[in-house]
């Protein structure tokens, strides 16, 4: 198992020119899942604070009806790519994992981690080369995107189970979570202040990765593309 | 002893109609026929079941409801079908002959009798913020309690706590099941309940001999299965995305949907979209006014009535989910344009001078 | 032992003390404990409101716009009037004007509220004071049928009612299950109607009970439901619309016509049921004159049903408005709910805490702050009290005062002062019933004077009903259907600071809340209620509260029933929920 994976630490890659990280699935997953994401900020904002009102007869519109329609396609897109892509954590390589497995206990990778900071800090340039995540942004993905994303669907499908009904599966699965909250309003509140941690981890992970591109030097954007991370040096 | 047939049966109900009246209440039921005769036996024959309503910290208005049944008669309810032994609010002795039916009852039926619970008992001050008969109300609700076939929780005092118990609860006021622990309790929460609703918990239980299914959290499935909003008549407004944008509104007037006023519904289990108010007369949507969520938990507590994306309580009254999460992203935005301004500054620098990274060549 | 004089009365706690708890058939907690002379005689009382859940401080810190919602909770029996109080407050503090409709609607509501609290009070809370259920047993249908159709037109008054409603109070009797009648004090001296009148009283109990329900529709229809009807900051939230496509999503001329017949239906009960029965029971109580406490001193009204929408002057109400005191009814005082000079509420012998407890407070200054101690001469322990201490703090009830004196308020007090002011709608029929029960107006200034007074109120409030939905459709027909102001809804609209008085005459008596409003939160909110008016424990000055005066000097047919303690207290109609809120 990929305990940390700075590139320098391993004497073999001194001259490695480019490593295959991402594979198709990953990627796969990592762009529909921006998509349901996207779709799922904007639909859910305006289930929030709804358009202004149509006219005409109610049976002439169906307005709202397809912004959540749109938001419960975009959830149920989110939720199917992430089981998939747990499936790949199991029979993918090591990068696949690293979203669920972060090696707290390993020092060296705790080493990195505040060398990372440090170099955010502009405390000092960053020389270490990654192949897959820096253990920053592991970190930021494992412990604030992934948490949150499961937060955003398992409250997500209890609010939906309350339309769908008592009996139907989102109910015999999420049903719980409503009372375990208190009551539905509290969900939708909960729901909603979630919505903010991944806008916020969208926020910096999209500066983070042109960042890195820019900055260091491994490929980082087109990684998520080709699958490659490709070093400059 | 009277039946609740004797009570059909002189208000000039046939037999042929009573037995209807019982396949009805089968089919209504989800039961099918096969219960109907067996409803009817049970209606011909049992004796009344004694009933204890006992009153905590409350505003009364839940046996205000009550009272206001039509199908059925609260008259017929209080005097036929049941036998209503105590409750302060009623009946007609007082002081020590009060106090000596509640004793005479208990003892008479123990184990036998329901016990109705108005309100809630407040646990600071060793209790005293509600007294009867010179002791701690809690103390006269654990007794009841005691020797009950089961409790019912009339309304949110008694399931929830209600507006005693919404921050920050100075007297301690507590639902009654975190006082009662060994009993099934039933609540029918609503603030008040429909008088329909309660009169129809009971009946069920007199009818049909048993508890009514409740679901996760304590209430009978059969009027709290569902929300407001699943089956409120402004529902296609709320699709078509119409809406009251302000009270008095085009809108208001056409009947559109109050979503953007605030309306709970959407997050609200009770029976008034259906069932209705006061004989079925109308509901608060009915009449133009959003749902406060009168039957949830704690509803109280989650920001105006009239907003839609709701307070949060953990982070004091004035704070909801935009204002705390929208200040963090807006931060985070900053961050990120400050971080992107600095790189590019040290950038610059570097490349001025020897260059940035191992090669020197600023990549 | 202590005995002291004060408003005329001289108390004396040297006797038997008797201990009534729980006080029934009134709304929420209260206990008595009067000291009984050796003929039986109330010496001393001592009344005390057992149960406060502190809303004035849980409404801290809250949206001005929701507070209706948490003072209507205060109560459920007068459903309404603490909503519609506290939206005046508000309203009155930012300075929001409503439509002309929503005035009109919120008396529709408002009349609503009266005509059932009076009748259920009547029927279910207060009759079983006079009328002997068991002693209808012995009655003759036909005799009460001829009682019943000699008093009034009431179609439900056959013999063949009157003998089906005899074997169903026997059948009942002999199942052994009495229920709430169990242990009743039936067969006391103290009931004086014969049979058939007590006959007569159980089935109007019956039916008025069947009809009560009807009459709170109107609510359902303006407010969504009943108990607890909504309320708007503004106006009303029930839109209007009678000509329009969506008119059946509105207010329209269905909805409309269901409150005109309820109206009439209900002026048909109360003209035909229940003051024919007031009547007819008073005719045999009207030597009975105890009870009258201070309501020959001191009684006051804020007034009430304003005809102009935003004109809250004497002049625009409808129900009186002033203040008697020392018993001088040729003068009506003008009352300033703002003026700190003349409410305050002290709480010398309540449970709660002031910087001086012996200074009592402007409800704008007001402080609730909960203290409960008991004093030295307490009987028991502190969570098992046999007798309170009445000259320490012993009740939830604040004892508010006005100019410094203890008054009665209600709708005795009301009819009092519309008597005094020479108002035609409240002096003839007060003239009207004096005269028909051949009783002197000092008659007035008892028990049955206040349950008089309700029942004639009710007759005034039923006909009101019909006056202000004729005003809606008339207003409705000349084009006017706007029910709400929105112009200073959003908070940004609102001033930094703001303070406001709502006031109604709530059926128990005068009420009014008293908001301060500080960056669109509340910052102080205060409550002083019709009970905590008449259920006012002593102040510093050892002043006593109407109860508690009302009990004095008199006689109890049997030492160990209540009968004659129940009849006074009830004549008032007790909320102790809102008294103590
Ligand atoms: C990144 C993921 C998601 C985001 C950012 C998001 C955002 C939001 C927001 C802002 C709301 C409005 C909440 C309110 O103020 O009441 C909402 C409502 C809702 N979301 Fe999501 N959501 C996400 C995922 C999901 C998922 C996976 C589901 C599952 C189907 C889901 C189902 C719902 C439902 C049922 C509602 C309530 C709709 C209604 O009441 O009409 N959401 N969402
Ligand atoms: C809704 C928006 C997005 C979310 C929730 C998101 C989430 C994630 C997550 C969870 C990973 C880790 C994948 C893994 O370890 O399996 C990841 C990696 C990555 N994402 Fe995103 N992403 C988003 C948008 C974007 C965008 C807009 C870009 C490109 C500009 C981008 C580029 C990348 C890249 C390059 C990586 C690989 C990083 C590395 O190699 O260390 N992402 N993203
Ligand atoms: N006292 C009192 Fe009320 C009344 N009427 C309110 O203001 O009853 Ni609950
Ligand atoms: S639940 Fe609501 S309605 Fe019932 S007593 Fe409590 S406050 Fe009143
Ligand atoms: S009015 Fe309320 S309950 Fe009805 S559809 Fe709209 S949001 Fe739902
Ligand atoms: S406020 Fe209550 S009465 Fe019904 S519609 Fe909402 S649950
Ligand atoms: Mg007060």
């Amino acid at each position: 198992m990929l305990l940390h994976n700075s590139v320098d630490t391993d004497p073999r890659n001194k001259d490695l020119k480019s490593i295959y990280i991402y594979e198709a699935p990953v990627r796969l997953w990592h762009w529909v899942m921006f998509i349901a994401i996207a779709v799922l900020i904007v639909t859910g904002l305006l289930i929030a604070y709804p358009p202004p009102s149509t006219n005409g007869e109610a049976s002439a519109h169906f307005m709202f009806g397809y912004i959540r329609f749109a938001h419960f396609t975009a959830g149920y897109t989110l939720a199917v790519s992430w089981l998939l892509r747990i499936y790949w954590a199991f029979v993918g390589n090591d990068y696949s994992r690293q979203l669920f497995l972060v090696p707290i206990f390993n020092r060296i990778w705790w080493q990195e981690f505040l060398y990372d900071v440090k170099s955010y800090l502009f405390l000092h340039v960053r020389e270490i080369k990654y192949s897959g995540h820096n253990p920053m942004a592991q970190a930021a993905m494992a412990f604030m995107f992934t948490p949150a994303a499961f937060f955003m669907m398992i409250t997500g499908f209890a609010m939906y189970s309350e339309g769908a009904g008592k009996g139907s599966w989102s109910d015999k699965v999420f049903g719980w979570v409503i009372p375990l909250f208190g009551q539905s309003q509290d969900v939708h509140t909960w729901h909603h202040l979630c919505m903010w941690v991944i806008v916020m981890f969208v926020i910096v992970h999209t500066y983070m990765v042109m960042r890195q591109d820019v900055t260091t030097r491994e490929s980082i954007v087109s990684t998520m593309v080709s699958g490659y991370r490709t070093f400059k040096d | 002893m009277e039946t609740f047939y004797d009570v059909l049966r002189r208000q000039g109900i046939t037999r042929r109609s009573f037995l209807k009246f019982c396949s009805l209440t089968a089919t209504s039921l989800g039961l099918g026929s096969y219960f109907a005769p067996r409803i009817a036996h049970a209606l011909e024959t049992k004796p009344r079941t004694p009933v204890i309503w006992l009153h905590g910290l409350e505003c009364t208005c839940c046996s205000e409801s009550f009272i206001r049944s039509a199908h059925p008669l609260a008259k017929d309810v209080v005097l036929s079908m049941l036998s209503l032994d105590y409750d302060d609010t009623l009946m007609a002795s007082a002081g020590l002959q009060a106090q000596a039916c509640l004793d005479e009852t208990i003892a008479k039926y123990k184990g036998n009798y329901i016990l109705a619970v108005e309100g809630n008992p407040p646990l600071n001050e060793d209790g005293m913020y509600c007294i009867t008969g010179g002791k701690p109300f809690v103390e006269e609700l654990k007794r009841v309690a005691k020797d009950a076939k089961a409790v019912i929780a009339w309304g949110a005092c008694a399931s929830w706590g209600c507006v005693q118990a919404a921050k920050p609860n100075p007297t301690h006021a507590v639902p009654i099941d975190k006082v009662i622990f060994d009993k099934p309790i039933i609540k029918v929460p609503g603030c008040p309940p429909i008088a329909e609703v309660m009169t129809a918990v009971v009946t069920y239980m007199l009818t049909f001999d048993r508890l009514p299914e409740l679901d996760r959290q304590g209430r009978p499935k059969m009027f709290y299965g569902q929300r407001i909003h699943d089956k409120c008549y402004r529902r296609p407004h709320f699709d078509a995305g119409q809406f009251v944008e302000s009270w008095d509104d085009e809108g208001a007037r056409k009947g559109y949907c109050l979503y953007k006023m605030g309306c709970k519904g959407p997050t609200t289990y009770n029976a008034c979209s259906t069932t209705r108010w006061n004989d079925g007369v109308s509901f608060p949507i009915g009449s133009g006014h959003g749902c406060i969520g009168c039957s949830e938990d704690g509803f109280w507590d989650k920001g105006s009535f009239y907003d839609r994306v709701t307070g949060i309580k953990q982070f004091g009254i004035e704070a909801n989910a935009d204002k705390i999460g929208g200040t963090l992203a807006a931060v985070t935005a900053a961050g990120v344009a400050v971080h992107a301004g600095i790189t590019a500054l040290t950038r610059a620098k570097l490349n001025h001078g020897k260059g940035f990274g191992k090669d020197g060549s600023g990549e | 032992m202590t005995a002291y004089e004060t408003q005329g009365f001289k108390l004396d706690d040297s006797g038997k003390r008797l201990v009534v708890d729980p006080v029934t058939r009134i709304e929420g907690h209260l206990r008595v404990e009067v000291n009984l002379d050796k003929d039986n005689v109330i010496r001393n009382a001592v009344s005390t409101g057992t149960m406060w859940r502190g809303l004035e401080v849980i409404l801290k810190g809250r949206d001005p716009r929701d507070a209706w919602a948490f003072t209507e909770r205060i109560c459920g029996v007068c459903t309404g009037t603490h909503a519609l109080t506290s939206v005046r407050a508000v309203e009155d503090a930012l300075g929001i004007d409503i439509p002309e409709n929503a005035n009109t609607i919120r008396n529709i509501m408002q009349l609503t509220l009266y005509t059932h609290d009076h009748l259920v009070h009547f029927y279910h809370l207060h009759a079983l004071d006079w009328v002997d259920v068991v002693s209808a047993l012995k009655a003759d249908p036909k005799a009460t049928a001829e009682l019943a159709q000699s008093i009034s037109s009431w179609p439900m008054a056959s013999v063949g009612y009157y003998r089906d409603l005899q074997n169903r109070i026997k059948k009942f009797v002999e199942s052994g299950q009495l229920g709430p009648f169990m242990n009743g004090y039936w067969g006391n001296p103290a009931y004086k109607l014969p049979p058939e009148a007590n006959l007569m009283a159980v089935g109007h109990y019956l039916q008025a009970l069947d009809f009560q329900k009807e009459i709170v529709k109107i609510h359902t229809i303006f407010g969504g439901k009943n108990p607890h009807p909504n309320w708007l900051v503004g106006g009303m939230p029930c839109a209007i619309n009678v000509n329009d496509t969506g008119a059946v999503g509105a207010i329209n001329l269905e909805r409309l016509n269901m409150v005109s017949s309820i109206i009439d239906q209900a002026i048909e009960f109360i003209d035909n049921v229940y003051i024919p029965d007031l009547l007819a029971i008073a005719g045999f109580y009207k030597g009975w004159l105890y009870g009258g406490g201070i309501s020959g001193q001191n009684v006051m009204s804020y007034g009430d049903i304003p005809e102009h929408a935003n004109d809250y002057s004497a002049k625009s109400l409808q129900m009186p408005r002033g203040a008697i005191i020392n018993g001088d009814l040729s003068k009506v005082h003008e009352i300033d709910l703002k003026d700190p000079e003349q409410i305050q509420e002290g709480v010398d012998h309540a449970w709660y805490s002031y910087p001086e407890d012996t200074k009592a407070l402007h409800p704008f200054d007001g402080i609730t702050s909960p203290k409960f101690e008991l004093g030295p001469k307490t009987k028991g322990t502190k969570t098992n009290v046999e007798a309170f201490d009445e000259s320490a703090k012993y009740s939830w009830i604040k004892a508010p005062r006005w100019r410094g004196n203890a008054m009665e308020v209600g709708p005795l007090a009301r009819y009092i002062i519309g008597y005094a002011q020479g108002n035609p709608e409240f002096k003839e029929p007060v003239e009207k019933v004096l005269k028909t029960l051949n009783v002197p107006v000092t008659a007035l200034f008892s028990t049955l004077g206040r349950t008089a007074a309700r029942g004639l109120e009710c007759s005034w409030t039923v006909h009101k009903l019909k006056y202000y939905q004729d005003k809606l459709l008339t207003s409705i027909k000349n084009g006017d259907t706007a029910t709400a102001n929105t112009t200073k809804w959003e908070p940004a609209t609102w001033p930094k600071e703001a303070r406001g008085v709502g006031f109604t005459e709530a059926p128990r008596g005068a009420l009014g809340h008293w908001i301060v409003i500080k960056d669109g939160k509340i910052d102080n909110y205060q409550a002083v209620v019709p009970t905590t008016w008449n259920g006012s424990p002593r102040d510093a000055k050892g002043q006593i509260g109407a109860f508690e005066a009302a009990l004095m000097n008199t006689p109890l047919a049997k030492a160990d029933q209540p009968l004659e303690i129940l009849r006074t207290l009830h004549s008032f109609d007790p909320c102790l929920a809102c008294s103590t809120h």
